[in-house]
């Protein structure tokens, strides 16, 4: 019996049908983001919102409403979706660890420990000049504060476990921090930094847009560039190494592109859970490979998509409440996370 | 594109005084030099420095001290990108990757070869097709990898280190945790492609058996240092393998490639008439049960008479074309007989009727039990007076 193989022949059958899931998942994706544009407290047809969106300057309603709130919103979320996914891919690939996700290092422990400084001390009342983005900016310190710490660490570290653990141990004693700020703070303050520790896209403003875009994008198209090396991290550092990557200079890179995305997202949106976890497992399956070249573009695609979900989902269910996205993101997130790798025969 | 085969090519690997280690040196003064197509196995017991000479090689780590050439360029100058070109590894690590199809994990070794995108060529894919059908493994191109058996994710591991198209290859340990079948053809598989695609192999093996049975070449590790390299045939001598492994019960013969456990002779000792290569099951058989082993009476080569060298204790041979010495065996094999717990008489007669008799009754007179097989050599019966024996001991043990 001899096997024939065709190895030309089968690489394009699977080249198709990943060709066609990206058609697929692009297309739900811009469906989300019109739906996201039209639906609210105020929910407009297709048509005027596209008339709205083609004159921004005037001075309506509904171009106020689009232009201020919900494309601001929508953008947030797709390019929040799309970075929390692709770091959360790389520390998997990374760490060879399937429950790995882009927090893993203590990046939102630390900015959430700045963030409980200015929220529930009185420490964010002389500040007031920079008000509209305290939060912001305290996240972010804490955020790349952490990261730098962890890849300092991580410089002198050859094993990825003990790393992991570093990550979590800052994460602790972050935890510890903000727990005694929180039995400190006055009740009042209390509400509003546990909501903020359960993440939302909402009230992001243009610049921050813009920083996102041009920082993230940058960072995101870096990925795909190096996926070829990333994918030969998936055979571990070893045989990377033996393959010509340089483990020292590429591991630093993956740590800090990891911590950068994920850093920026929670400075801007909070703590987004289970998205960077997710996500890159959603995509695997889907895609049907752990090609990186298909996976960083393809966990970008599928993070875009499923939070814009989750976001009008935590918009709309109990509407005009609004539900912290985080809660969202686990409680649909999670059971179609376990049913796909129960029907893939509960591999990772 | 061959390359001319000249007296000034450098030899494919080369060592030179080599000392290995991670702070401290694990193995010192290691010098050797290889050329292609050869199946060289790196021979020593857990914990010599198998795999820290290994990963020095392959450039994971650094020497301590001395130096190693591959083609004629030291390895501390070359680049790892362009070394992965002529080097591949294959390590113990077992982890799988998810959702990973065996063709894409092979096509993973062209990444010395692809662009900066790794984008496959059809050149590319037509290697990684080479390389998993000279592996065997055509029919793994769709599977994922994670559904494979150990034997089978073997295959695309090797068949990935092909995909480098390197000329010299490390293994370390690649048969550990493969069953028999799969170790076979993984070290089949990798003596063909010694001979076929002029690839030299380097592996660590622990297997000292299979090593002398494919290697060309054998290089041995013992205390810290190189004990041995040269042709397997020369190098694993039976005193040479004890030797390497510390192990005085085991006896290796390097005739048949085989490696025997002694005896401790717990249960006495076992005079058996063997001969015509019909005995060594019943040699292994009550060296298992603790018998050390007195046997007779065969020619020098006679596989009877390798086996129960190889497992020690007394053996009365002759050599081919002499008449054996048929008095001083009998007045030999009768003061051995005092000492022998039992007898075994093998199931194809053998030389020296008249002598074999005469012990056999000899035996009887003085109450030794005389224990035979059943016909065409079956161990049955001869295994239920064994046990029969053993259950009466241990009922005067327990008596006493």
């Amino acid at each position: 019996m001899e096997a024939v193989l065709n190895a030309k022949l089968f690489t394009r059958r699977l080249a198709g049908r990943r060709v066609a899931v990206f058609y697929a998942l692009g297309a739900l994706t811009l469906f989300l983001v019109i739906l996201n544009l039209c639906i609210g407290s105020l929910s407009y047809p297709v048509h005027q919102v596209a008339e709205g969106l083609f004159h921004p300057y005037e001075n309506s309603d509904l171009s106020f409403i689009i232009w201020k709130i919900r494309l601001p919103r929508t953008l947030a979320t797709v390019m929040g979706g799309a970075y929390l996914a692709a770091s959360g891919l790389l520390l998997q690939v990374y760490f060879r660890n399937p429950i790995v996700g882009p927090f893993i290092l203590g990046i939102s422990s630390g900015a959430t420990l700045m963030v409980s400084l200015v929220m529930l001390t009185s420490l964010g009342l002389q500040l007031t000049y920079i008000t509209p983005f305290l939060t912001t900016i305290a996240g972010c310190l804490g955020a790349y504060g952490v990261m730098i710490l962890v890849v300092a660490i991580a410089a002198k570290v050859r094993q990825g476990a003990t790393l992991l653990i570093v990550g979590l141990m800052m994460g602790y004693l972050c935890g510890a921090v903000t727990s005694i700020l929180t039995a400190l703070a006055e009740k009042e303050k209390i509400k509003g930094f546990i909501l903020w520790g359960m993440g939302s896209f909402s009230g992001f403003k243009w610049i921050e847009i813009g920083i996102m875009a041009f920082l993230g994008g940058g960072l995101v198209l870096a990925i795909f560039l190096l996926s070829k090396p990333l994918n030969a991290f998936l055979l571990g550092e070893d045989y990377a190494a033996s393959m010509g990557v340089n483990i020292r200079r590429f591991r630093l890179f993956i740590l800090m592109a990891a911590s950068a995305l994920a850093g920026l997202v929670t400075a801007m949106a909070g703590p987004v859970a289970f998205i960077g976890l997710a996500v890159p497992h959603m995509a695997r399956l889907s895609f049907g490979t752990s090609d990186n070249r298909v996976l960083v573009p393809g966990a970008c695609l599928m993070g875009a998509a499923v939070t814009s979900l989750c976001d009008l989902i935590a918009r709309m269910w109990l509407n005009p409440v609004e539900l912290p996205i985080s809660a969202i993101t686990a409680f649909f997130g999670a059971p179609i996370v376990i049913g796909l790798l129960l029907k893939r025969g509960a591999r990772m | 594109m061959p390359e001319p085969k000249s007296i000034s090519q450098p030899p494919l690997l080369e060592i030179k005084s080599l000392t290995v280690g991670y702070k401290s040196p694990i193995v010192t003064g290691i010098s050797m030099a290889c050329g292609r197509g050869l199946f060289v196995s790196l021979l020593g017991a857990n914990g010599s420095g198998k795999t820290t000479l290994l990963r020095t090689v392959s450039k994971h780590i650094k020497p301590l001290a001395g130096q190693v050439f591959i083609n004629g360029q030291s390895l501390s100058s070359v680049k790892t990108s362009d070394l992965a070109r002529v080097m591949s590894v294959v390590l113990t690590d077992r982890s799988s990757v998810p959702m990973l199809r065996g063709l894409e994990f092979v096509a993973l070794g062209r990444h010395p070869h692809s662009d900066f995108l790794g984008r496959l060529t059809d050149a590319d894919l037509s290697v990684v097709e080479k390389a998993l059908e000279s592996v065997k493994a055509a029919d793994l191109a769709e599977r994922f990898i994670d559904e494979l058996s150990d034997g089978e994710r073997q295959k695309i591991v090797l068949a990935r280190a092909l995909a480098q198209e390197p000329k010299l290859m490390l293994l370390d340990e690649p048969t550990a945790h493969l069953d028999l079948k799969h170790r076979l053809e993984v070290l089949g598989i990798l003596r063909g492609l010694c001979q076929k695609r002029e690839l030299t192999v380097l592996a660590a093996l622990h297997d000292v058996e299979a090593a002398a049975k494919v290697s060309d070449l054998v290089v041995t590790i013992k205390d810290g240092r190189l004990t041995g390299f040269g042709p397997s045939e020369q190098i694993l001598t039976p005193e040479a393998v004890k030797e390497l492994y510390d192990c005085p019960h085991a006896n290796y013969d390097s005739l048949l490639g085989s490696l025997e456990m002694a005896p401790d002779g717990r249960a006495g000792r076992a005079f058996v008439l063997g001969g015509r290569d019909t005995a060594a099951l019943i040699y292994r058989l009550l060296a298992k049960k603790g018998y050390s082993l007195i046997s007779g009476f065969f020619l020098e080569s006679d596989l009877d008479a390798h086996v129960a060298a190889a497992l020690g204790g007394t053996v009365f041979s002759f050599k081919d074309g002499e008449n054996p010495p048929e008095e001083k065996f009998l007045a030999e094999s009768l003061k051995e007989l005092q000492n022998a717990a039992i007898m075994v008489q093998g199931p194809a007669g053998g030389p020296l009727p008249d002598l074999r008799q005469r012990l056999v009754s000899e035996a009887k007179n003085r109450g030794i039990p005389v224990l035979t097989v059943g016909p065409d050599g079956d161990l049955g019966p001869l295994m239920a007076s064994l046990k029969k024996l053993d259950d009466g001991q241990g009922l005067i043990k327990s008596a006493a």
